[in-house]
């Protein structure tokens, strides 16, 4: 009996780096209550037994598996149905699961099942005295909240991206198959099309990140600051705004309810640090603001900034970092 | 279709900086004399039900939950914008209550109010941010659940959903009744209120319903088994440094700054 | 006692605002150095209700006090005073009077359509030879069976390019001066009205300003506009609203002036500090500020006397000469304190500046607005 238990799942194909997060902070949580950790594993097919394997390789000895074809990507009721007779054998104390696409519907709704505790989007997750606590932002990344966890059973969620994948750990998971009878027709939602998006820009993993808002004004700003990336060799993202007047791809969305970036910099331009793109980016190790509004919120988080207007300080840096390449 | 829509008003957002404060007594944000607006995507939320009902019918109610003597604009604006009705449940902590302490009393207020068969909420609270009540309230009231909702149409006797993912979208179907929450997009813009329907706002039906009256027991501490230690607003490392000079200057400087600090 | 603004006054605030923000805000600047007339935005403003205010609900408006227009209008020319001059004319010189003296009919018949936006109004007073001295207007009117016949030429009205609803004022009386005016409602397609030169002008360059040329221009007898001889007493009338609509273009430009101003000031820096440490950077926001709260007040005041049907031609002239003089001063001030950036139309305040001068001259000029405060002053008409 394993009372740590990680939600890890192959919905979209493979074993998601996020599912990997959660077996890092599940071993770190262990290592502080010493209930033991296990993993439940959802997917279809042949992606499922290399997902086995990845799992193990970070350190997870018993893993309880579901296959079922409709373990596909965004079926949540599916995957609350497999964690339901999960759960009923595995009884796990502390639930770790991934606010991703399904996690973030997953988390609550498990929660209220199991009558456990929640805390949804933790930043961070740590042991004292034999309880968890978790970080969390809270007014779109303006504090940070402590919370304590005062109940078992408890279900947490983790954002994506917040921590770190662990270190390889090679372990012999055992792996019990669960076997669960999964009605499709009583199923109260069902993914009937999945669009992806283009390849995405790597906006994720760049370390240098340009990011534009609503101060571009408008899609050909967005060029410049693609020229500028490119030079950088990095990627560029946006606020808000800018996604929601369609000018850029919401994919290139970064805030609380688009990517979080962890790069080492960040050139925000024509931003001016709405709460919720703050949320997305606060990762970043140095920021650099550019806005024509010295009074612009963004300069309250920015490391370097340049009040002025970006049409003319972005090409003089394009003009400038072509001068030291060219050197 | 009856369509309930969840609202719950904040302290803007956007508010300065300078004016964030949080009350260590509450370890909540400090609301006395700030600006308070409807939850960013609470009003998008708002958009799509008022999108469903042009283009199908629909009856429109915005339920929030808060103290009624400091409601401010949420429950006006929303019937400018077209709301049938609203009722609040007047609650002086409401907006302090965390999801899974208010998602009894808000799934108590949604059967109250009776006919629904679908409720809408914005993805997440502009200041909580646990993007936990609209999946709470789902399972409270025994409907399907689809969150980060941009698009919502009605088909085949339940609802096509476009809903935000990782790495695109997904088409998901929902059965009736579900609970929606929404995420904005270029198609779910809150509309602007008609300057005439501000003033005939006033003339909708408003109800009050103090939390009590909903019989909901309140949920100890202990059974919630989750507890705010504290709430604390990062301290700034440094200062912004500004570049100055003319553009030419100013991004020499910068890329010079970014040299030293192994950036580039 | 300052005028206190209500949650209704403050809703349609914000709404106009952002009305502004997504609307206007973005096509401003072009309106005004590529200068045509903003169709699409005064359909939307239409949709929202801003193009008759005040006009009741039974003939298709909101109903607003003149306090929420006077708000609203501040927001608009914020944005875009050229905008809110089309918008002003169609509800305090076109909408207003007819509500005022227009029959049953006339309401039914145009109000509507002016709210809607399917028509759109313009005022038509001023001549070559009366500009100030309106009264001595020449434009002549005879009744010829069911119909008027108009002869005359008008000069800058505001909306005459496109304008499908005019308020004409013509001599129809053998008796001088006001007592020979009657007022007419003229449509655009009226036989013998056309639009005469076009004006090119220092601001406000999205609203058209056109002559509009009347020979024999015959208009049906139901459309004289309030009785006979009525002509002079509903211009002077429509005039002191339309006044307060002006203050609030004033109060718009001068605003936008100052927090214009107070961005700028916090970001140039010279001499190593920003501008707006050095002290005469201060006093000028400062006295800018002073002087838009004082005007806005007398603005307010004057509407709300409008609002509660009570004398107010004294306090519009003041609330007009007090906001276009402070508009004029803050346009100064800014061109000021972005230096050879306000001279550039990189940036907004060279356009404030062309546009605050207008308020000081349409709808009766500052020396006009002067005489009709001494007048009061000396206790005679």
């Amino acid at each position: 009996m394993a009372g740590i238990c990680v939600v890890a799942h192959a919905l979209d194909g493979t074993l998601g780096r996020s599912s990997l997060e959660l077996v890092g902070a599940a071993r770190a949580l262990d290592a502080g209550l010493g209930l033991g950790m296990a993993a439940a594993l959802l997917g279809h097919g042949s992606h499922l037994a290399e997902a086995t394997d990845v799992l193990q390789h970070h350190g997870v000895t018993a893993i309880y598996r579901v296959d079922h074809p409709l373990l596909t990507a965004g079926q949540t009721d599916a995957a609350l149905a497999a964690l339901e007779s999960i759960f009923q054998r595995a009884a796990p104390q502390v639930v770790l699961v991934s606010a991703d696409t399904v996690g973030r519907e997953l988390a609550p709704r498990l929660a209220h099942r199991m009558a456990a505790a929640l805390v949804t989007e933790a930043v961070e997750l740590g042991v004292e005295d034999g309880v968890i606590t978790a970080r969390r932002q809270v007014y779109g990344g303006r504090a940070i909240a402590t919370l304590v966890v005062t109940k078992r059973p408890a279900v947490l969620s983790v954002k994506p991206r917040a921590l770190d994948v662990p270190e390889p750990k090679p372990a012999t998971a055992t792996i019990e198959d669960v076997a669960v009878a999964i009605d499709a027709g009583a199923l109260p939602t069902r993914v009937r099309e999945v669009l992806r998006e283009q390849a995405d820009v790597g906006l994720e993993d760049a370390q240098i990140v340009i990011g534009g808002g609503r101060g571009m004004g408008g899609p050909d700003g967005f060029k410049l600051l693609e020229e500028l990336a490119a030079l950088l060799d990095g990627a560029v993202g946006a606020s808000r705004p800018p996604a929601d007047a369609g000018w850029v791809p919401i994919s290139w969305q970064i805030g609380q309810t688009g990517k979080t970036i962890r790069p080492a910099l960040y050139i925000a331009v024509g931003i001016s640090g709405a709460t919720q793109h703050i949320a997305g980016a606060s990762g970043a190790r140095t920021i650099v603001a550019i806005n024509h509004d010295p009074e612009a919120p963004i300069f309250s988080m920015a490391h370097l900034g340049i009040a002025g207007d970006y049409r003319e300080v972005v090409p003089a840096l394009i003009a400038k970092v072509k001068e030291l390449k060219g050197r | 279709m009856d369509i309930i829509v969840c609202l719950k008003q904040v302290v803007d957002p956007e508010l300065p900086v300078r004016d964030f404060a949080i009350d260590p007594s509450t370890k909540r944000q400090v609301r006395d004399g700030r600006p308070l607006v409807i939850s960013t995507y609470d009003e998008n939320a708002l958009e799509v039900a008022l999108q469903l009902k042009d283009a199908g019918g629909a009856r429109v109610t915005a339920l929030t939950l808060g103290p009624q003597s400091a409601l401010g604009d949420a429950v006006r604006l929303a019937l400018a914008m077209g709301a049938d009705e609203a009722v609040v449940v007047d609650d002086p902590r409401g907006p302090d209550l965390l999801g899974i302490e208010k998602v009894g009393i808000l799934a108590a207020a949604v059967r109250r109010v009776g006919r629904f068969d679908l409720v809408l909420c914005g993805c997440e609270s502009a200041d909580w941010v646990e993007r936990a009540v609209p999946p709470l309230l789902a399972e409270a009231i025994g409907a399907a659940c689809v969150t980060f909702a941009t698009r919502v149409e009605a088909a085949d006797g339940g609802l096509l959903v476009r809903r935000m993912a990782d790495d695109g979208f997904h088409q998901v179907e929902a059965r009736l009744p579900a609970v929606v929450a929404i995420a904005s997009d270029e198609g779910n813009r809150p509309r602007l209120p008609k300057v005439k329907d501000i003033v005939a706002a006033k003339r909708k039906p408003v109800q009050t319903w103090p939390v009590g009256d909903l019989g909901v027991p309140s949920v100890g501490e202990g059974a919630l088994g989750v507890e705010v230690r504290e709430v604390v607003v990062p301290q700034r490392t440094a200062r912004c440094e500004f570049v100055e000079g003319e553009p030419a200057e100013q991004a020499s400087a910068l890329l010079r700054r970014l040299q030293d600090l192994k950036l580039l | 006692m300052a005028v206190q603004i209500s949650d209704e006054h403050r809703m349609i605030q914000a709404t106009v605002r952002e009305f502004a923000a997504r609307e206007l805000l973005p096509i401003a600047a072009d309106l005004d150095h590529n200068p045509r007339f903003p169709a699409d935005a005064i359909a939307r403003a239409a949709a929202m209700g801003l193009m008759g205010l005040m006009v009741p609900e039974e003939y298709g408006g909101p109903g607003l006090d003149p306090l929420a227009y006077v708000i609203t209008q501040e927001e608009l020319a914020r944005a875009s005073a050229g905008f809110q001059a089309i918008v002003t004319v169609n509800n305090s010189l076109v909408c207003d009077p007819i509500l005022r003296w227009g029959s049953e009919d006339q309401k039914r018949r145009y109000l509507p359509d002016l709210v809607a936006g399917r028509r759109l109004g313009c005022y038509c007073l001023t001549e070559p030879t009366a500009g100030s001295d309106a009264m001595a207007l020449r434009m002549t009117a005879a009744l010829r069976g069911d119909e008027w016949v108009l002869n005359g030429t008008k000069l800058f009205v505001t909306n005459g390019v496109e304008a499908d609803l005019c308020v004409v004022y013509a001599r129809s009386e053998a008796a001088a001066g006001a007592r020979g005016l009657s007022a007419f409602l003229v449509e655009k397609s009226f036989p013998g009205l056309r639009v005469g030169k076009v004006e090119k002008k220092l601001g406000i360059r999205c609203s058209s300003t056109a002559e509009l040329v009347f020979e024999d221009c015959r208009v049906p007898a139901d459309n004289l506009l309030g009785e006979r001889a009525a002509g002079g007493k509903i211009a002077l009338a429509t005039l002191d609203g339309g006044r307060i609509g002006i203050a609030a273009q004033a109060l718009g430009i001068a605003r936008a002036c100052l927090e214009e101003s107070a961005v700028y000031a916090q970001q140039r820096e010279q001499f190593g500090a920003p501008v707006a440490s050095f002290q005469a950077i201060r006093w000028a926001l400062a006295d800018m500020a002073t002087r838009l709260e004082a005007a806005r007040q007398l603005t307010y005041r004057a509407a709300v006397l409008r609002g509660e049907g009570r004398p107010h031609a004294r306090e519009a002239a003041m609330a007009k000469l007090a906001a276009s003089e402070t508009a004029m001063f803050a346009a100064h001030k800014a061109v000021q304190i972005f230096g050879g950036y306000g001279y550039s139309q990189d940036y907004p305040v060279e356009r404030y500046f062309r546009d605050a001068k207008i308020t000081e001259i349409y709808e009766g000029t500052s020396e006009i607005q002067r005489l009709v405060i001494a007048r009061h002053v000396l206790g005679r008409r």
